[in-house]
């Protein structure tokens, strides 16, 4: 009983670290007005690179680095595409992303199937092995406890700083934004870069940290869930980073009732995390007025220089 | 804008390289065309496949010439990718997926001079046949040894979709646990999805939680769970590939696979123009399936018990599913003595006592 407690809720934090590095990004992208639907691809492209440069390098600090900067790239093309040749950015996007999947097989066929040793866990002294809450809480891999920091970082600087309040003048109205002399497209740009390298690591992370593999494939919709959950999040970090953790709990606790014997179709209990996720957003976001605050009004919108 | 004259001209010249590469084709090796579903990789169900390719080249050496496509999606991909090695002159398809059946026949009707032989099938034609293996004789050995070595009498199972061969498996599975070990537990989790890496990892964890030390990667064409046993210091087993290389000190063992004696008398048929199609179901008798890298923890005495099964299954006088056999209800399927039919075994729809999840329906 204890070791499935410490499983679900231990375990969610990891489980919910790739997703919630991907949708961390993709909101900072979003409240900056562009939505990018390439985050699977990207992520794909991430976790590649990150298992390529880790396994020749034998670093996993490189492999990181190197998984966020192949995905930031990638995401500098998308960026190209809809801040330079105004393509429409839901078509931009999934191209990209597309494009990130094919990337993806090519850079990690040489890899195919291998694995990866994992990074270490925290191991503290006396912290760590304190009954049931020691497993749960501090005996993950540092990337956990970086993705949890990432929540009130991101947070602070989109609400309390000068750069986050320009990012979200650019996300609301960027004709107002420009004729205060904020630089639209350079705002947007980044914004884009970010969320690209953010999915970068949450796709490496997958691929030398949590599962420890390469195989194409391996994403399987963590990055259409990510975007997912910007939306259900309302575009708010702490309520984003909420959903991801709970989408990784009941993903565990799915598993958990079936390995434990209980007498549900597992099918309803595969589908359990979405629909739970979906409700439970749904519910919380349902004031349509304080939606309204959060949700970027010109996302998903071209902008030119000339308009 | 393309004019009629210049589709004309188009269709001239193509039908003219047709006529030359067929002509190429004449003096050259015979052609055979491989399609597998993943990724050929280091492991797995398509890594397997492509070593029984490897075999027909190395028997047949300067004859044949093998085309490959890997990772090809079941539907039109797949019937695109057929179409293609057929104009390529490709004389045997071997398609290496459930899902290629209908595409499959469907061209084998339409080019009765091409071979065509698909993994994991059930439909037949004078040019289409069928051929899978008898993994449950293996994965009764791999029970066996389970029913040896674990501690806490629980064994777990990851698998992808309750199809007839995943719960022949586990039957036979759970029937040689048994044997051995009459305390045993076996548990399922099914991850309803054939591919998703960091779900049957996440699985495997679950499964140890819940007190299994015998992790069985059922189907699972990648590594991890054998890995992450390995890491937990559970025993693991797995299918198609020997995955010994990722689990150094647990591994129990691997189910082996061995296309190359079948793929290499489908090859010489072939050459010599005489295949018809047929349903190969091989097993340790036809050499298409073997025990491997069984673990060295065992006993003499357990050792002789797996070796003795493995030789009554080689020699055809033991089959793993004998009754008596009683389903999770306690209804009696198969009376004493009596051993299932090919056919029941084919389509088996139920799970044996000792089985605690139950089958989604």
């Amino acid at each position: 009983m204890i070791d499935t407690l410490v499983f679900v809720i231990g375990g969610m934090l990891a489980a919910a670290t790739s997703i919630l590095f991907a949708s961390l990004g993709e909101t900072v992208s979003e409240r900056a007005g562009v939505l990018n639907l390439s985050v699977e691809g990207m992520m794909a492209t991430g976790a590649a690179a990150a298992f390529g440069i880790a396994t020749l390098s034998g670093s996993h600090l490189l492999g990181f680095i190197g998984g966020g900067l192949a995905a930031g790239l990638l995401s500098l093309v998308f960026a190209a595409l809809v801040l330079v040749f105004y393509a429409n950015q839901v078509a931009a996007g999934l191209a990209v992303g597309i494009l990130g999947l094919g990337i993806s097989a090519f850079i990690g066929k040489p890899f195919e199937g291998t694995t990866i040793d994992k990074i270490p866990k925290l191991d503290l002294p006396v912290i760590s092995d304190i009954p049931l809450v020691g497993p749960i809480l501090f005996n993950h891999d540092v990337m956990v406890y970086l993705a949890f920091a990432m929540i009130f970082v991101i947070g602070y600087v989109l609400k309390r700083t000068q750069l986050g309040r320009n990012l979200r003048a650019v996300g609301e109205n960027p004709q107002a934004a420009a004729a205060n002399g904020i630089p639209v497209r350079l705002v947007r740009c980044c914004a884009i870069a970010f969320g690209g390298f953010m999915a970068g690591i949450g796709g490496a992370y997958l691929s030398i940290a949590y599962t420890a593999l390469w195989a194409e494939g391996l994403i399987s919709g963590r990055g259409w869930i990510a975007v997912a959950l910007v939306v259900f999040g309302s575009w708010l970090p702490h309520r984003v980073a909420f959903g991801a953790y709970l989408f990784g709990g009941i993903s565990l606790l799915e598993l958990s009732l079936q390995s434990n014997g209980v007498k549900l179709p597992s099918q309803l209990l595969s589908a359990s995390p979405y629909l739970a996720t979906i409700l439970l957003l749904a519910f919380i976001s349902r004031d349509q007025y304080r939606l309204r605050l959060s949700r970027p009004m010109a996302l998903g919108q071209t902008y030119r220089n000339e308009t | 804008m393309t004019t009629r004259r210049e589709l004309l001209a188009l269709t001239a010249s193509a039908l003219a390289l047709g006529v030359t590469a067929s002509a190429v084709r004449a003096e050259g090796k015979v052609k055979m065309g491989f399609i597998y579903p993943s990724p050929v990789g280091y492991v797995g169900w398509a890594h397997e496949l492509d070593g029984g390719r490897k075999k027909i080249v190395e028997k047949f050496g300067g004859k044949v010439e093998a085309i490959t496509a890997e990772n090809i999606p079941e539907g039109p991909d797949a019937a695109r990718t057929m179409n293609q090695m057929i104009a390529d002159g490709a004389k045997l398809l071997m398609i290496g997926s459930f899902g290629y059946m209908n595409d499959g026949l469907k061209l084998a009707k339409q080019y009765p001079d091409v071979a065509i032989i698909n993994a994991s099938g059930y439909k037949l034609a004078g040019n289409f046949g069928n051929f899978q293996t008898r993994n449950y004789e293996t994965s009764y050995v791999a029970g066996l040894a389970a029913g040896y070595v674990t501690k806490s009498n629980i064994l777990g199972v990851v698998a992808a979709y309750p199809i007839p061969e995943v719960i022949g498996i586990i039957n036979t599975f759970t029937l040689g646990a048994q044997k051995t070990n009459p305390n045993i537990t076996v548990k399922v989790v099914w991850l309803n999805s054939w591919f998703d890496p960091n779900k049957s990892q996440e699985a495997a964890r679950s499964l140890v939680a819940a007190k299994a030390d015998v992790l069985f990667s059922l189907y699972q064409d990648t590594p991890e769970v054998v890995a992450l046993a390995e890491e937990l210091g559970v025993y693991s087993i797995s299918t198609s590939s020997d995955m010994k290389k990722y689990a150094a000190k647990k591994y129990l063992m691997g189910m082996g696979i061995d296309w190359g004696p079948h793929f290499i008398d489908v090859a010489g048929q072939v050459l010599a123009g005489s295949f018809k199609g047929s349903s190969y179901w091989g097993g340790m008798k036809e050499g298409a399936v073997h025990v491997a890298s069984l673990t060295p923890d065992l006993t003499p005495d357990q050792k002789k018990v797996t070796d003795d099964a493995v030789a009554a299954m080689t020699a055809g006088t033991f089959h793993p599913m004998t009754g008596p056999v009683v389903d999770q209800d306690g209804n009696e399927k198969l009376a004493a003595g009596v051993t299932i039919a090919d056919g029941d075994m084919a389509s088996i729809n139920w799970l044996v006592k000792g089985v605690e999840t139950r089958i989604p329906q």
